[in-house]
């Protein structure tokens, strides 16, 4: 489904200029659990902000399905990036001023969901996350767990064909961590394409396949058997 | 101070608002003084008083400044408290020359007392014995300079009117600018009742002259005023007109008179000035305040940190006051720049002279109050504000959402549009009174009509004769009539006229004007039925024609052909007018009886110009043919809609000085719409990634960002229009015709506030709305 070929980004500063990505080439399937992993500074985050669109990259190629993506406008990049994509961060990203429900509902409204259906998703999606008993709460009131549950809801409300997960356990325990990675496996079972950051390898272990990055380069590339035996 | 620089866009708009802020409220004091100084600068101006009479007629009372010139001389003998009294006419302008270097300017005739209880400035000559002979005159410098070069002219003759010589027997300074009574010359009084003999036969009820009064002390004046109301029937049983006098000082500011009683006048205007001036400078300190604290919002942490190594509340706060007070005083020094390039366009406008009074000290008393005024409100909050932070709360992250600061900001910017959008309602009403007035028909036609006036030859009737056939024959006008007074000025009148059934208790006043041939034709105004008066009636001398509300106020059917008795004559009405305009635009129309000119009751000579001729043409044929006629004096002609337009002076100035400084008021709240959005969009940084991560486009962040200003600038609207409509139905209460108010301003203010608050807003945030998103969630 995502086809990156020879993507690089440099960042300038007054500085320095560092090259983040340098020539990355990755395709990931659809449906597929891709992990990537490195030292910091290797350019991890980066890569998911460009697949995200949130970043351009200098040069490179960035198919996804048949589309090129680095050639669409801000408009259309944004239009894209709501249609297809969630994202999860690890410091969650909840607006504090909303509610859970308001802020699952956000991308929905962005996409111009009639109200009536919205109820629907969200509260399909509040169900599901087990999190029914907090719809009414702001972020501050919930524990990082919760939280980042409500930010995978968010993520996935719109049923994107991409979710696109920055160390989403890096702030929280191993408890609460797990909690998390078993929703995003299962997400990952209905069919949603998944590539996810991350420093654990434990985390790793969920996934299809981990890449290893560094300094911009992908250094190796691992199928995780017992995952893929699974899935099959 | 490396913080100054540092946010130099920041300290630019603050600078940049304090300053403007500071200059209006500068120009507005000054104004304001100017204003409150008039007729201040004569020494015994606190003990010094205008005779005025109360008049009853047509069922309300009228106050002037116009008395018998019987008056004086029985004040000064027979009441008790008064310690001078003294006569003069109003400033009339004649023709005074030295030689053939003739020039026509305003002189006044006044008694020798007058330069004893006015202390002009003598530059040449003394106040004592002056003015004793007839043939004398005192000049002011100026005048004396334009008539006489660099040379003495004490003991020189200067000719009045090509006619009476006059002995130069002293030379004062130029009257200020702001005092009630402006001349260039003083004549004996004398002279007047020499050239107008009819003014020393007039018994009690004749007003003609100005009386001014001179008390031992001014705490008498209740008792004066209660032992001469009653003066004018004491001397003559048929006289029911009452006295007062009017203090001197309040002549200017208070003119405005209500069933006899003082009810201000200009002062109200002058209040809503003291108010702009006020209110802007507040809002300016808003401002100032609202831009510091968000600024200082963002070294939060440097706060908090800088508290978390020690440094004492005592010197965060000290710091901060300084920063403020260096920034107002650089504000104030722009403020000084602005003021001294904008007073000469400034005066030019007002048709005034502002100047700064450096060396005045009572100046720099105002000037420092003010800085320190400014500094203190705008540099207190802040500091105090900010040096309050928790350090622990600071440094755990740093989160005011609805926290108390940013509500008090939210007031600000409330308060701060509020009056904005009273200025805009404010203004647009006295825009619309203003057109109102304007176009109201002024019941005759002013387009290219001219006004000149009658002097030397030209009071002649023969010689009007013979102009009109020779302005005609040329080309340049189609009409030529006369009037006894200028259309654009008022004039006499008269309570002496009766008609059958006149109910002998009350007093119908009447303005009367004698009129030349053709009168009616030349102004262009209708008649409603009979004539006019015109060259084919040759025994026109006891025909009248009255307006329409004279007509109304006789409650006469019928008129044309009744009889009327004016004093002892009688007349015959031969025709009646469509109301028209005469001196004052703001007023209605006042009952007229309008008359044969026979002799030398002619002031002005109208002249209708040829509609089908060029205008500079005509007017240079017109100048040439009178110049024949009439070669002594210079040529004095004006348009008559454009000595109107002058009636509308105070109004004007008003509207300009309201758009001016409410523009000014206006943007200097949007610059602290400007501050609020700058630190709203930052405070929300995080936020607006969030969304735009989450699909919104710049247009839904920005609709974001401007709900809530939007909401503000709704709350200070609601606000503002019961103010607006409550400040702007007095000033219209005081206008006999008005507008009525409409929704028209109401929802021009809110457009135009929403607009500015709109693009004020999206200016700042687009900038945060297009930011690349990933910037602010990076990192925390
Ligand atoms: N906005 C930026 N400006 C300049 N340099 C940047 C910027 N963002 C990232 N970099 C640099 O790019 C490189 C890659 O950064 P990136 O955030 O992708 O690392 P990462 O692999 O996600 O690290 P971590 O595991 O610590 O999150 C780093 O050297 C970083 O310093
Ligand atoms: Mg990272």
């Amino acid at each position: 489904m995502i086809r990156i070929e020879n993507l690089e980004k440099v960042y300038k500063t007054e500085e320095v200029e560092t090259t983040a990505l340098n020539g990355i080439n990755l395709h990931v399937k659809e449906g597929e659990f891709v992990s990537i992993m490195g030292p910091s500074g290797c350019g991890k985050s980066t890569l998911l902000n460009v697949m995200g669109l949130l970043d351009k990259p200098e040069s490179g190629s960035y198919k996804f399905i048949d589309t090129e993506l680095l050639t669409l406008n801000d408009r259309e990049r944004s239009n894209f990036r709501k249609r297809n994509m969630g994202f999860v961060f690890q410091n969650f990203n909840l607006i504090d001023e909303l509610t859970v429900f308001e802020n699952i509902e956000l991308p929905l409204i962005y996409n111009k969901i009639p109200t009536a259906e919205r109820k629907k998703l969200v509260n399909e999606i509040i169900e599901r996350m087990n999190i029914v008993n907090r719809s009414g709460h702001f972020p501050q009131q919930l524990s990082g767990g919760q939280q980042q549950r409500v930010a995978v809801a968010r993520a996935l409300v719109t049923k994107p064909k991409l979710v696109l997960a920055d160390e989403p356990t890096g702030n929280l325990d191993s408890s609460h961590g797990n909690e998390v990675m078993e929703l995003l496996c299962e997400l990952n079972e209905t069919g949603t394409t998944i590539v996810m950051v991350t420093h654990s390898s434990h985390d790793a272990s969920f996934s299809n396949r981990i890449i290893n990055l560094k300094d911009g380069h992908v250094i190796s590339e691992k199928i995780n058997k017992s995952r893929n035996e699974e899935l099959i | 101070m490396r913080n100054l620089w540092k946010n130099k866009g920041f300290s630019l708009i603050n600078i940049g608002g304090l300053a403007i802020g500071l200059a209006s409220c500068m120009i507005l004091l000054l104004y304001v003084v100017y204003e409150f100084g008039y007729d201040k600068q004569y020494k015994n101006y606190k003990s010094t008083y205008i005779a005025y009479t109360n008049m009853k007629a047509n069922g309300k009372t009228f106050s002037w400044a116009w008395t018998p010139g019987l008056l004086s001389q029985e004040l000064k003998e027979n009441v008790t408290g008064v310690s001078n009294s003294a006569r003069s006419s109003y400033p009339i302008s004649l023709l005074i020359g030295n030689g053939e270097n003739k020039l026509k300017n305003k002189g006044m005739f006044v008694d020798p007392a007058y330069l004893k209880i006015f202390d002009f400035d003598f530059i040449d000559g003394t106040s004592d014995n002056i003015l004793q002979n007839i043939n004398t005159v005192i000049l002011t410098k100026s005048l004396a300079k334009k008539l006489f070069g660099n040379h003495s002219s004490i003991n020189k003759i200067v000719k009045l009117d090509n006619l009476e010589p006059l002995k130069v027997e002293a030379v004062i300074d130029d009257i200020p600018q702001n005092s009630s009574l402006t001349f260039d010359y003083l004549m004996p009084w004398k002279l007047y009742e020499k050239r107008e003999t009819w003014t020393k036969k007039q018994g009690w009820g004749s007003n003609f002259c100005l009386t001014v009064v001179q008390l031992q002390n001014s705490n008498t004046l209740a008792q004066v005023n209660t032992s001469i109301k009653d003066l004018f029937h004491r001397m003559d049983k048929d006289q029911e007109n009452e006295l007062f006098l009017h203090p001197l000082s309040k002549w200017h500011l208070y003119g405005d008179f209500e069933n006899g009683k003082s009810v201000g006048g200009k002062i109200s205007q002058l209040k809503i000035f003291l108010l702009l001036a006020i209110c802007i400078l507040l809002i300016a300190c808003v401002n100032f305040m609202n831009l510091s604290t968000s600024r200082s919002e963002k070294r939060a942490k440097e706060v908090g940190v800088r508290k978390a190594i020690g440094s004492s509340r005592k010197s965060l706060i000290s710091q901060f006051i300084l920063e403020s007070t260096l920034l107002s005083f650089i504000g104030t020094v722009v403020a000084f720049i602005l003021l001294e390039i904008s007073l000469p366009y400034f005066n030019n406008l007002l048709n005034i002279n502002l100047i700064i009074q450096y060396n005045d000290w009572r100046y720099w008393l105002t000037l420092i109050c003010l800085i320190l005024f400014t500094g203190l409100i705008a540099g207190s909050y802040p500091a105090f504000y900010l040096s309050s932070f928790e350090p622990v709360k600071v440094l755990k992250g740093f989160s005011i959402k609805a926290g108390s600061a940013f509500s008090v900001r939210k007031v600000l910017v409330v308060f701060q549009f509020v009056f904005a959008s009273c200025l805009i309602v404010c203004t647009s009403v006295i825009y619309q009174q203003l057109n109102y007035i304007k176009n109201k028909p002024l019941g005759y036609n002013s387009n290219g009509l001219v006004q000149l006036s009658a002097e030397g030859n030209l009071k002649n009737l023969q010689k009007i004769n013979l102009l009109r056939e020779r302005l005609v024959k040329a080309g340049a006008v189609t009409n030529v009539s006369t009037l006894s007074m200028s259309l654009s000025n008022g004039g006499n009148n008269t309570s002496g006229i009766s008609w059958p059934g006149k109910n002998p208790n009350t007093s119908v006043l009447f303005n009367n004007r004698a009129i030349g041939y053709d009168f009616v034709e030349t102004i262009g105004a209708k008649m409603v039925e009979g004539r006019s008066i015109s060259k084919q009636f040759e025994k026109d001398s006891n025909s009248v024609i009255f307006n329409e509300a004279g007509i109304k106020a006789m409650g006469m059917k019928n008129p044309i052909g009744k009889k009327i008795k004016w004093d002892t004559g009688e007349n015959v009405i031969v025709g009646v007018m469509k109301d028209f305009v005469i001196d004052n635009p703001f007023q209605k129309v006042e009952p007229m009886i309008l008359y044969s000119a026979f002799k030398d009751n002619v002031s002005v000579i109208l002249l209708k110009l040829n509609p089908s001729a060029n205008v500079t043409a005509s007017l240079s044929k017109i100048d040439e043919i009178v110049k024949e006629i009439n070669p002594d004096y210079p040529i004095d002609r004006e348009f008559v809609n454009q000595s109107f337009e002058q009636k509308f002076e105070n109004e004007k100035l008003l509207g300009t000085l309201s758009n001016w400084f409410g523009g000014f008021a206006i943007f200097i709240s949007c610059l602290g719409l400007l501050g609020l959005a700058l630190f709203m969009a930052e405070q929300r940084k995080k936020e607006i990634s969030i969304r735009k991560v989450l699909g919104a486009s710049t247009g839904n962040i920005l609709t974001l960002l401007n709900k809530d200003f939007i909401k503000l600038v709704a709350i200070a609207n609601v606000i503002a229009f019961p103010l607006a409509y409550v400040i702007i139905n007095q000033w219209l209460s005081a206008f006999e015709y008005r507008v009525a108010i409409s929704f028209l301003p109401f929802s021009l203010a809110i457009v135009i506030s929403v607009l500015i608050a709109i693009l004020t807003v999206s200016i700042q945030s687009i900038k945060v709305a297009k930011a690349n998103p990933i910037d602010a969630l990076k990192y925390e």
